[in-house]
């Protein structure tokens, strides 16, 4: 069981970081919210424990699984899910302000408003 | 009387849940957030002088049994954080409403941000801790976007990606850290973590080390932070460099100084060598730069390297040095942001006293920064630290009034080439007031000394 989670995991968390490479910003995020999940199946193995439920009342003499775990992976799968659609807002602002999600063209960009604020820098010292 | 850890807690979450429905540009919204944040700031300041009277106090949340409940807990280090992050962002805050808010989101998130800062400074929890982390670090992924022009969206793009992944890691240790000693309440794992084998533990540090530094800029982590410092707007810039990065400081301080000071040595070597790469880096590229925002930016990944020096130091007086140099760079940085923008006079006045700061030039607040950081080097007898810190005390010297002097920071009427739309005099008084603060601090540093030794103690007394 432990072994069947951790290549979950490495195989979530290894697609992620691959996509995290790629070109294409929709692919990022992709990338991003696979290894969120890798992050999320990290945690519940952290706590696998077999046992009865965690609601009272509880049988004596038989071991109780760990409920922590599944608290602390219900919250962080909120935030990561917050946090990818926010990301998608962003990534959806910036193709509207762009007209392109390739992070080449946005590199190109970015050295395109950098030589316009040195030429800035520099009439501004000459003044 | 005692005021309950929870009450300025719950004015800034609730403040910020009801300011999120009105339209943050209107004058009232502004100022509504601006009263919210500093009655918040007043309630963490009757706390704390509860604190410094009769010692650190911790509530449990819900009345549960104390090991089982989650626990806030105040002590010295946290509340110095607090302060600090609470002030920046009343500062900012205000700045930015008088400049005028352009969008509705803004005062909204200023509270958010500090609800998640406040919150992170007075856990006592683990997983709380990266609960109140991302209450914060999502607010400040909005705000790096606020502006809206294409250059800000691609900055906040990167730095929500790069954040965003740093967060994951730092999930990932916690997670391994309850697989290793079973609790998440610091004050048991503190306890716990020595009997924990090496090679588990030293992983967990490394992932929280790695999170943390991104936050703060560090050497091989700093990519992302050039492009947003200088994108922004100069008050979501001073809360970035004055409020957010306390994140980074605060948490490899308590987690690092005092949940796992065993892991935190055997990795002195390595904090060393990156915080060189970083003093040096930043230094020199700070000092290649034209434009004052990029000239700050890798200020603040060279000034990022003396807090991780501090560190690997260790003990008493390298905490309190960490701690001191953190509180006044925050300062400078939040003085310097908002300053850059205007001209005049008076704010060719403040950016000296600033840069003076950052240099470490007495009557600054800085230097006593400096000078901390000095002692504790000179006190752990390494030479090749501290030539170092000589070699990167001289660059930032150079790179400070190489900025002072590029610009014509007297002539005009407070209209700056960057930013032109922070042109009303109150925004100067406003940063005038920082500069004050900072030249107070100097000449006056006995508050900062006594508050930066009380956080080292509680940090150290901790410790099992």
């Amino acid at each position: 069981m432990t072994l069947l989670f951790a290549v979950a995991v490495a195989i979530l968390f290894g697609s992620g970081a691959y996509l995290l490479l790629k070109h294409d910003l929709v692919r990022v995020v992709i990338g991003m919210v696979l290894i969120s999940n890798a992050a999320n199946l990290f945690i519940i193995s952290a706590g696998l424990s077999r046992g009865q439920a965690p609601i009272y009342p509880l049988a004596d003499g038989e071991p109780v699984s760990d409920p922590l775990v599944q608290a602390m992976t219900l919250t962080a799968i909120v935030i990561s899910f917050g946090v990818a659609a926010l990301l998608l807002a962003l990534v959806y602002r910036v193709y509207t302000s762009h007209l392109s999600l390739d992070l080449d063209e946005l590199a190109e960009a970015d050295e395109r408003d950098e030589a316009v604020r040195d030429l800035a820098t520099l009439t501004g010292r000459q003044r | 009387m005692s005021l309950d850890l929870t009450v300025p807690l719950g004015l800034a979450w609730f403040a910020a849940i009801g300011l999120a429905f009105f339209d943050g540009r209107r004058a009232w919204a502004g100022w509504a957030a601006v009263a919210a944040l500093a009655t918040t700031l007043l309630g963490t300041v009757a706390v704390a002088v509860d604190v410094a009277h009769s010692g650190p106090r911790s509530v449990v949340a819900g009345g549960w049994p104390t090991t089982i409940g989650i626990t806030l807990e105040a002590d010295a280090l946290g509340l110095t954080f607090a302060l600090l992050s609470l002030s920046v962002l009343l500062v900012a805050l205000t700045y930015e409403v008088v400049a005028g808010v352009q969008a509705r989101g803004f005062p909204a998130l200023v509270l958010a941000m500090a609800t998640g800062l406040l919150g992170l400074c007075l856990t006592a929890d683990l997983f709380n801790f990266y609960v109140f982390f991302e209450i914060a670090m999502v607010s400040a992924y909005v705000l790096t976007g606020y502006g809206d022009r294409p250059h800000q969206l691609r900055a906040a793009t990167i730095f929500l990606i790069v954040n965003l992944l740093g967060s994951v890691l730092f999930l990932i240790a916690i997670a391994a850290l309850y697989h290793l000693t079973g609790t998440l309440d610091m004050e048991q794992l503190a306890i716990r973590i020595p009997i924990v084998q090496t090679n588990p533990a030293i992983l967990s540090a490394t992932l929280i080390f790695v999170a943390f530094g991104i936050k703060l800029g560090l050497f091989p982590f700093h990519f992302w932070l050039a492009a947003v410092y200088t994108g922004t707007r100069p008050a979501v810039a001073a809360i970035l460099s004055g409020a957010l990065v306390n994140i980074g400081s605060y948490g490899l301080l308590r987690i690092g100084g005092g949940l796992l000071p065993r892991e935190l040595e055997q990795g002195a070597p390595v904090l060393f060598a990156l915080g060189a790469a970083s003093i040096l880096y930043g230094g020199l590229q700070a000092i290649s730069c034209g434009d004052p925002r990029e000239v700050l930016a890798y200020s603040s990944i060279g000034q990022a390297g003396y807090i991780l020096v501090c560190l690997a130091i260790g003990g008493e007086a390298g905490y309190a040095a960490a701690v001191l140099f953190a509180v006044t760079n925050a300062i400078n940085k939040t003085l310097l942001f908002l300053v850059v923008p205007l001209r005049g006079p008076w704010v060719a006045a403040a950016v000296t006293v600033g840069a003076a700061s950052v240099a470490g030039i007495p009557p600054a607040a800085g230097f006593f920064g400096k000078a901390a950081v000095f002692r504790s080097t000179v006190a752990d007898g390494n030479p090749a630290i501290l030539t170092l810190l000589v070699a990167g005390s001289a660059l930032s010297f150079i790179y400070m009034f190489q900025m002072v002097g590029r610009q014509d920071w007297a002539t005009g009427d407070g209209v700056g080439p960057i930013w032109s739309d922070s042109h009303l005099p109150a925004t100067r008084i406003i940063a005038g007031g920082v500069a004050v603060v900072v030249i107070g601090l100097g000449l006056w540093p006995e508050p900062l000394l006594v508050l930066s030794d009380a956080a080292a103690t509680a940090l150290i007394g901790r410790l099992p």
